[in-house]
């Protein structure tokens, strides 16, 4: 059985102008080991799709299944437990807690996950993100890359199955956003963990096994990139 | 460049999006000036209800009163005021008779059972020509007949009825009638100066011949009313008077008094007076809670407009058209304030003057809107809140507009000691960090929503603790009287006797007496004595205070002061003073002073003044209680002569049972168990202190209100953050019990502000105001447990739960939506 699974979702939002539908009859399976990507203009529906499969939001239509767990018939307490132990987010714009130190912050995601070697495993991230040297700094005193790198390790600190980007590279430079996407695409690797991102940047699809590209609320596409993953020091935009 | 219209519009716009906060705020300088002006206009009020009061009773002017116990020629006595040099200046005199008297109101099963007077009034018509009455319910009083009325005060402590009888001292009786007012008793006070005394003391009023039937004096009378023609220099009339009585009874010491230096003509002004200043530093506290909250919310609001102002920089609007729009929030929020206060302004007058009206009833509570107070609060109310929002907004048009336009983090990198602080190494999880951590991330936030609350804590501790120092102090006082003999009654004989005379020999007689121990009380007044002064005997000295002497056998009483330096009297004359008498006159055991007391000549009394020793000081708080030997009663050539008893009942008898078999003896004016005076001491104060209980009311309001703000700001600017945690899975509650920490942390380091400030603030009451408003009190300053446990409660627990009050924003937020917002 996959990882995730979504099977006729989809979620659409009444408004004053009338029903807007964001997303509609979107079926998807994404496996441990995989590295997609939501590819997509905006308004396309990618983060209301990637908001559903991180339990930050329901569908209105369809079912969705993430390690077994039902999300659509899931308690508002089960669905708090779920974010805490299946996905873990990288958001666009870090969401760092600045009162917390970059370790942490880094911590936050282990303690989260109740690991009981939070501390170690915190050291052990910001060693493996390469910022071990900036561990007591506060998020104001490191530049974007740097407050990225350390969302992706606070993401990874709770040792999570799923971890959702949700245009990660959106507020960095082409060097930085390189250097995030190398780190987002190692998590996958080890077969362990699905990793699902945000984009609307064609090139960095390049980079997936596998690319889903929605139009209008729906899937257009779902598939290996055009002649193969690439990568990721190859990718140029 | 942009209209004013655009300006106010936009700064409208502003109030709108934090419309809640603002409200708060607004309501928060409401209780500031509202209080200020609320407590200030019924100062107005009260000064206009004592003045119009007195003119309505036609009041006396002077008062020309004969030493205790003497009485003269009623006829005589009505006659002074024609024998003045000025006839003229005599608007109308009333001749009275005043008689000490137990008095039994008992009622219902109720004893009721307390010393009091019958003062018997000469009318002039239908009325007494100077302190008539004002009846408040049943028959008034005839000018003929054998009735009475009862002073109201007395009768509502009690519940008494509009008509009843009263069993007097002596196997006598009075039928009253109806209850009055009237202006020498607007205020009620002892035979021992202590005020709001109806508890324990009754007075009742009669005619003259009535009263004179009753003492067993026809003919006779102990007091002149004066009142002065319009326009008439009351010091002179004053001398006039005092002349013509001197002219009349050559023999006779007495006092002219006038009625603005009586004692309780003067507690009722001078408690005015008195209670503004306490209401003022309780209002500029709760204003500075409010201007501190206000403070603290423009520096949020213009931290909000960071980027805009940044981008009005770029786009070369002069940094001043920038400040428009915040200070234009601050006035906003500054004019709603005002709207509240008088809101607030017109609930605490009317709260105040119900409680005032409670314990000094006058003929008539006028209340009108008192328009200079309202705008007195009003400009400051402005003048504080506007002002708070000038050095944020200041600060920020200063930034550079590169660093206003950054995207990225709000907080500012962390340097100096904020820096510091944010270093300090915890214990625990990150999680379990977070609330300390956030609690230090802005120091001078932090530190801002602690000084508002503690404003309020410090109100708090004020006000309390004045109260726990009345308590302490009436419970030191109560030590001292009760210490060695707890159940003994003082008992005044009605007029003077020899020692182991009649009245001595009836009251250890009574069954149940175990012990009488005779004294000699007289009052006087005491100044000090300067560097080589030597007292003018026959001089009548006006400085210094007056005082109730009390004259013991010191060797052998069952009571006595006890000494805190010094010691008791030897051979020569000497005075036990209190503590706060020797402190006010600077004079020290062994130290001379000089007294004022009466002297026995021939068939009357003369004032006189004596050079005395100070043998002692004793720790009774109360400054009139001074004290001689027994012996020394030659001082006042009376030696051998008493007019009180301290008496004992046998152990294990029924105390009422003694009581009442003394009240039925003859010449026995009252007994009172010294137990009765400090609870009608404390009864009274508790009664003084309502008026506290409404600043306290306000002062809870206040904190609970700031912290709510706070948090609810915290709210507003941590959404992020709040739904960071939500999306890796933090619960709702969890989020809260770290917002319940931060506001805990926050509370307790305002809790020990505010305990800090609030001691400085007793201090200053105690220590500053006090000895001005109630000189005759050395007042301890004590603050209880209790009272730190209340501030805790409010500072640290109120304080606390009001993140809770968010939990349903928190709820209901949206997650996904909170979490991409891009600044």
């Amino acid at each position: 059985m996959s990882l995730i699974s979504l099977a006729g979702v989809g979620r659409s939002f009444d408004t004053v102008a009338g029903r807007v539908v964001a997303l509609a009859g979107v079926d998807l399976e994404v496996d441990a080991g995989d590295l997609a990507v939501l590819l997509g203009p905006s308004g396309s529906g990618k983060t209301t799709l990637l908001n559903l499969i991180g339990a930050l939001d329901q569908p209105t239509e369809g079912r969705i299944e993430v390690g077994g767990r039902d999300l659509t018939t899931a308690s508002r307490r089960e669905l708090f437990a779920y974010r805490r132990e299946t996905v873990s987010f990288v958001f666009q714009t870090f969401n760092l807690f600045p009162g917390l130190t970059a370790l942490e912050n880094v911590r936050f995601g282990a303690d989260v996950a109740g690991r009981p070697d939070a501390a170690e495993e915190a050291h052990a991230m910001l060693e493996r993100v390469g910022l071990a040297d900036r561990a007591s700094h506060f998020p104001a005193q490191l530049s974007g890359g740097e407050q990225q790198r350390v969302a992706i390790a606070r993401a990874l600190a709770t040792g999570n199955r799923v971890v959702l980007a949700d245009e990660p590279t959106g507020e960095l430079d082409y060097r930085t956003g390189i250097g995030i996407l190398e780190l987002l695409a190692e998590q996958s690797a080890d077969g362990r963990r699905a990793v699902l991102i945000v984009t609307h940047n064609r090139e960095i699809a390049r980079m997936a096994d596998r690319v889903v590209e929605l139009q209008g609320g729906r899937v257009v596409r779902d598939g290996a990139p055009d002649g193969g993953a690439v990568p990721v020091a190859s990718l140029r935009w | 460049m942009a209209g004013a219209g655009l300006w106010v519009r936009w700064s409208l716009r502003d109030l709108r999006k934090r419309w809640l906060q603002v409200a708060v705020i607004a309501l928060v300088a409401g209780l500031g000036s509202g209080a200020y002006t609320g407590l200030g206009s019924a100062s107005t009020w009260r000064r206009a209800a004592y003045d119009n009061g007195y003119a309505a009773l036609a009041a006396h002017d002077a008062k020309v009163s004969l030493t205790a116990n003497a009485d003269v020629d009623a006829a005589t006595l009505a006659s002074v005021p024609g024998r003045l040099a000025h006839p003229g200046w005599v608007d109308g005199a009333t001749v009275q008779l005043v008689v000490p008297t137990q008095v039994d109101a008992s009622i219902d099963g109720r004893t009721i059972l307390v010393p009091g007077r019958v003062v018997g009034v000469a009318f002039d018509g239908p009325a007494p020509a100077v302190d008539r009455f004002d009846l408040r319910s049943g028959a008034a009083l005839s000018p003929s007949g054998r009735d009475g009325v009862l002073d109201v005060h007395f009768a509502r402590h009690h519940g008494l009825p509009a008509a009843g009888d009263l069993r007097l001292g002596g196997n006598r009786s009075l039928r009253y009638t109806g209850l009055v007012l009237q202006p020498d008793y607007f205020l009620i006070m002892n035979d021992l100066g202590g005020f709001l005394a109806e508890a324990g003391y009754a007075v009742a009023f009669t005619n003259l011949e009535a009263a004179q039937e009753l003492a067993g004096k026809p003919g006779r009378a102990n007091q002149l009313v004066v009142r002065w023609a319009a326009g008439v220099d009351p010091g002179a009339a004053h001398d006039e008077l005092a002349a013509a009585f001197a002219a009349a009874f050559p023999d006779q010491a007495s006092t002219v008094a006038d009625r603005p230096d009586e004692r309780a003509s003067r507690v009722l002004y001078d408690d005015i007076e008195g209670d503004q200043k306490f209401f003022n530093v309780f209002a500029f506290l709760i204003m500075a809670g409010a201007a501190f909250a206000a403070f603290n919310l423009a520096s949020r609001v213009v931290e909000a407009q960071r980027r805009e102002i940044g981008i009005g920089m770029a786009l070369g609007v002069p940094p001043p058209r920038i400040a428009i729009r915040p200070l234009l929030v601050g006035l906003e929020v500054a004019l709603a304030g005002v709207a509240f206060g008088v809101a607030v302004g017109v609930v605490v007058g009317r709260l105040v003057v119900g409680v005032f009206s409670d314990f000094f009833p006058m003929p008539a509570w006028a209340t009108p809107f008192q328009g200079g107070a309202f705008a007195r609060g009003a400009a400051i109310g402005v003048v504080l809140v506007f002002v708070a929002t000038v050095y944020p907004v200041v600060r920020a048009v200063r930034v550079e507009p590169i660093d206003a336009i950054k995207v990225g983090l709000r907080e500012t990198k962390p340097s100096g000691w904020a820096g510091l602080v944010q270093r300090l190494p915890l214990p625990g999880g990150s999680l379990g960090q977070m609330p300390v951590r956030n609690a230090l991330r802005n120091p001078r936030r932090s530190l801002l929503t602690a000084l508002g609350i503690s404003a309020a804590i410090a109100t708090l501790v004020g006000v309390l603790g004045t109260l726990d120092s009345f308590t302490a102090t009436i419970d030191r006082g109560e030590r001292e009287i009760l210490a060695t003999s707890p159940d003994r009654m003082l008992v005044t004989i009605d007029g003077f006797e020899r020692r182991g005379g009649a009245a001595t020999t009836a009251v250890q007689a009574v069954p149940g007496v175990a012990h009488a121990d005779e004294g000699l009380r007289v009052v006087g007044r005491v100044a000090p004595l300067g560097p080589g002064e030597v007292a003018d005997v026959g001089a009548v000295g006006t400085d210094g205070f007056d005082v109730v002497i009390d004259l013991l056998d010191m060797a052998d009483a069952m009571w006595r002061p006890s000494l805190v330096a010094g010691s008791y009297p030897g051979d020569r004359p000497a005075l036990v003073l209190s503590e706060k008498a020797a402190t006010d006159m600077g004079v020290v055991a062994g130290g001379t002073v000089r007294l004022r007391h009466p002297r026995r000549e021939g068939l009357g009394y003369r004032w006189t003044v004596s050079e005395v020793l100070v043998s002692g000081i004793h720790p009774n708080p109360y400054r009139y209680a001074v004290f001689m030997d027994l012996r020394h009663a030659s001082l006042m050539n009376l030696d051998g002569i008493v007019n009180f008893l301290q008496v004992t009942p046998v152990p294990g008898t029924d105390r009422d049972a003694v009581v009442w078999g003394l009240f039925h003896l003859d010449g026995i004016a009252s007994v009172v168990p010294v137990s009765t005076i400090t609870a009608n001491v404390r009864q009274t104060v508790g009664r003084v202190t309502d008026v506290l209980d409404i600043v306290q009311g306000v002062v809870l309001v206040l904190a609970v209100l700031i912290a709510f703000n706070s948090s609810s700001i915290s709210a507003d600017e941590r959404a992020r953050e709040n739904a960071t945690m939500f999306a890796f899975g933090v619960p709702v509650g969890r989020v809260l019990a770290m917002g319940v920490v931060e506001s805990a942390l926050i509370g307790l380091a305002a809790t020990v502000l505010g305990v800090g400030l609030g001691r400085v603030v007793l201090a200053w009451i105690v220590h500053g105001v006090l000895p001005g408003t109630m000189p005759d009190l050395l007042v301890v300053t004590s603050v209880r447990g209790v009272t730190y446990l209340l501030a805790a409660a409010l500072g640290i627990v109120a304080v606390a739960a009001a993140p809770v009050l968010t939990s349903r924003r928190l709820r209901r937020m949206p997650i996904a939506d909170t979490l991409r917002i891009v600044e």
